[in-house]
């Protein structure tokens, strides 16, 4: 791996940085208050093309790779998480489901819009039964002619009050376990189709999340994505990109509390000196810093791999694992070293903090990194 | 109409910039570059021409060190459409950077020449004029806004307290103070289209010159002192006699009134 961002990729990077810290920190503190992100910053995100930034440019994409999509998400942490988890949820996983199952003809009729942001797209796989073991999911498809006829629910769905259309995974063949599973596009509308309302969060205000009830509700044949009984592998597929983003991204939340924490270390004094004398504070820097380097690492050498076509699930996992982890270190050190102003919601500090627990839960909890780890060292070994 | 915009790569207004082990220069390691501020108004400038005429074309040059090259990809990035690089790793004077960038002009044949007022790392200010006369072209400095007019080119300058319009017929250079508007983001498909551009390099001896024009050099680089911690004065009363207080600390102890 060459250790040095090709020169595109470098240039990308200032771009995202600017744009974040220029025209969406601002508006840090409103949508945190108001657990409402307007309509006009996200209409502004899809403007600096932020949804397309991975995805291929034959569906309408920035082109800039997996790589160039994570150094982008890095710099997306330096504002509310929330504002990724709605582009991660629209194009990283719905977008990348149909970009992975296809045909061409569901992909054309999609994809240019979602990543353009112009259509907002969710994901729906976890249920109420199915957290961790997704391959259990219940709602059932029943093709019916040219239809296929979907009933169940889903709960904790990304973007799903907002959202135009939905990748929604069901089972046509319960009796064939996992094997069953297959993927749909549903668009919003589609009679059968209720979505719950916005469910109340510890973080991530501003992201919306609801519950979805699916009541013989028709979806034409022409919405399957990829073939009967593929959705499964579409969606372990789609989650090895989304776990290599949210990597991104709480790498870069690290990083602007690290910076934050040493700049307030530098400047609160106490026992007449700057805290940041003291060896105490310096080694919770010193051990941030160390994990911060090699999380984004981990993070870039994933992303190259994947941009060569290697199969990245077990470095995804690994990455995953590491880096959220790593970032809920860093955040519990960055509300110590600002004591009792990490604690107020004058600060960002304690609302990254908050915003952080969710990372090593969404997309397979930290158990499930270390099972699909674990699995593949097994199955090698 | 054609544009040539000169830039150069400096350290980003970001950089905490500290001093180099000889004291003559700043310590280059870790230095995130970009392009000097007053040169993103002049791209910015040229790129508002081609906005409103898409016939308008638009290059930039450097002279500078390889890295340099960072720079002007960037300016394509923001919609600029070709660059030349001339490339030089030794600091050279700004005599001969401007006789290079003479050369290059001579060849691209543009209409007018842009450069920023200074570029933010010495602020020195001599390349533009220097450029200019070079060329024997006219000079217009402390430029704000570049239209089209009667009789050539409208050229908006700052003054002291207000603004004039000067009139010249291409060619001339001119040198940015400000843009109206912040200069743009490169959009990502301009990060892509960028990236698929040549950019042709050209060293000094084929742009005809040969470094060692007269110069000064820097005997000293120097921080300014650390400022001493500031004082707090607990003072009571309304508000008449607190500034009385004010008025006096700041004669007798602060002395600065
Ligand atoms: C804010 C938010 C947004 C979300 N967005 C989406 C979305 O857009 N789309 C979507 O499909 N889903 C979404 N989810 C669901 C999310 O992916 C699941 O919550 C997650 O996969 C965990 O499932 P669960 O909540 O059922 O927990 P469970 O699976 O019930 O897990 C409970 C605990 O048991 C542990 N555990 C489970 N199995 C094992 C095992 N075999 N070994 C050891 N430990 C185990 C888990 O690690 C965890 O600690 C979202 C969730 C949240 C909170």
């Amino acid at each position: 791996m060459d250790p040095e961002l090709p020169e595109e990729i470098r240039i990308l990077q200032k771009t995202v940085r600017q744009f974040v810290e220029n025209e969406l920190a601002p508006h840090e503190r409103e949508i945190e208050e108001r657990n409402e992100i307007p309509r006009a910053v996200i209409d502004a995100m899809a403007g600096a093309g932020l949804f397309g930034i991975g995805h291929d440019e034959r569906w309408g994409g920035q082109g800039f790779g997996k790589l160039g999509y994570c150094v982008a998400i890095e710099q997306a942490g330096r504002a509310n998480a929330s504002l990724w988890n709605v582009i991660g949820a629209s194009a990283g996983l719905c977008g990348t489901a149909i970009e992975i199952g296809g045909p061409d003809e569901v992909r054309e009729r999609y994809l240019p819009r979602i990543f353009a942001g112009e259509m907002l797209g969710a994901y729906a796989l976890s249920e109420p039964g199915a957290g961790s073991d997704a391959g259990s999911l219940k709602t059932a498809a029943r093709k019916q002619g040219g239809e296929y006829v979907i009933e169940g629910f889903k709960t904790f769905i990304t973007n799903a009050p907002i959202a135009d259309v939905f990748v929604v995974f069901a089972n046509v063949a319960p009796d064939r376990g996992s094997k069953g599973i297959t993927a749909f596009v549903v668009e919003r509308g589609t009679e059968g189709l209720t979505v719950g309302p916005n469910d109340e969060k510890m973080g991530l205000h501003g992201s919306t999340t609801a519950q979805l009830f699916f009541s013989g509700m028709r979806v034409p044949a022409a919405n399957r994505v990829g073939e009967e009984g593929q959705g499964f592998r579409i969606a372990l597929g789609t989650l090895d990109v989304g776990r290599l983003g949210l990597a991104a991204h709480s790498v870069g939340i690290a990083q602007r509390l690290l910076e934050a924490s040493a700049r307030y270390a530098k400047t609160r004094v106490q026992f007449g000196k700057p805290i940041a004398v003291n060896q105490g504070i310096q080694w919770m820097l010193a051990d941030g810093a160390t994990e911060i380097h090699a999380a984004r690492l981990m993070v870039y050498d994933a992303a190259a791999r994947a941009d060569k076509g290697e199969r990245i699930t077990q470095r995804a996992a690994m990455t995953k694992l590491f880096a959220t982890e790593m970032l809920g270190r860093v955040a519990d050190a960055a509300v110590q070293i600002h004591g009792g102003m990490g604690y107020m919601r004058e600060l960002w500090i304690e609302r990254a903090y908050r915003d952080a627990r969710i990372t090593r839960i969404y997309e397979g909890t930290s158990e499930v990194q270390r099972m699909v780890i674990a699995g593949g060292l097994l199955e090698d070994a | 109409m054609k544009f040539l915009v000169c830039l150069k790569q400096v350290p980003d207004s970001t950089v905490r910039v500290k001093v180099g082990g000889d004291r003559r220069s700043i310590a280059a390691e870790g230095i995130t570059w970009s392009i000097s501020p007053y040169d993103e108004y002049a791209i910015e400038l040229a790129l508002e021409r081609k906005d409103a005429d898409a016939s308008t074309v638009v290059s930039v040059v450097t002279v500078g060190p390889a890295r340099s090259r960072d720079a002007l990809r960037q300016a394509l990035a923001m919609g600029c459409d070709d660059a030349t690089l001339v490339t030089s790793e030794a600091d050279l004077s700004a005599l001969d950077v401007a006789k290079a960038l003479a050369a290059v002009v001579n060849e691209a044949k543009p209409d007018v020449v842009l450069c920023g007022k200074q570029a933010s790392d010495d602020d020195q200010g001599l390349v533009g004029p220097a450029l200019a006369e070079a060329l024997g072209w006219p000079h217009v400095g402390m430029l704000t806004k570049l239209v089209p007019g009667a009789s050539g080119l409208e050229l908006w300058r700052e003054v002291e307290g207000g603004h004039e319009v000067w009139s010249a017929a291409p060619p001339v250079v001119a040198l940015v103070h400000k843009s109206e508007k912040e200069p743009r983001y490169p959009s990502l498909p301009g990060i892509m289209k960028a990236k698929r551009k040549e950019i042709p390099e050209k060293d000094l001896a084929s742009c005809g010159v040969t470094p060692g024009a007269p110069r000064p050099e820097v005997a000293l680089m120097d921080l300014p002192p650390q400022r001493g911690q500031g004082k707090v004065w607990k003072l009571d009363g309304d508000a008449k006699g607190v500034a009385e207080q004010v008025a006096k600390a700041l004669r007798e102890e602060a002395k600065v009134v």
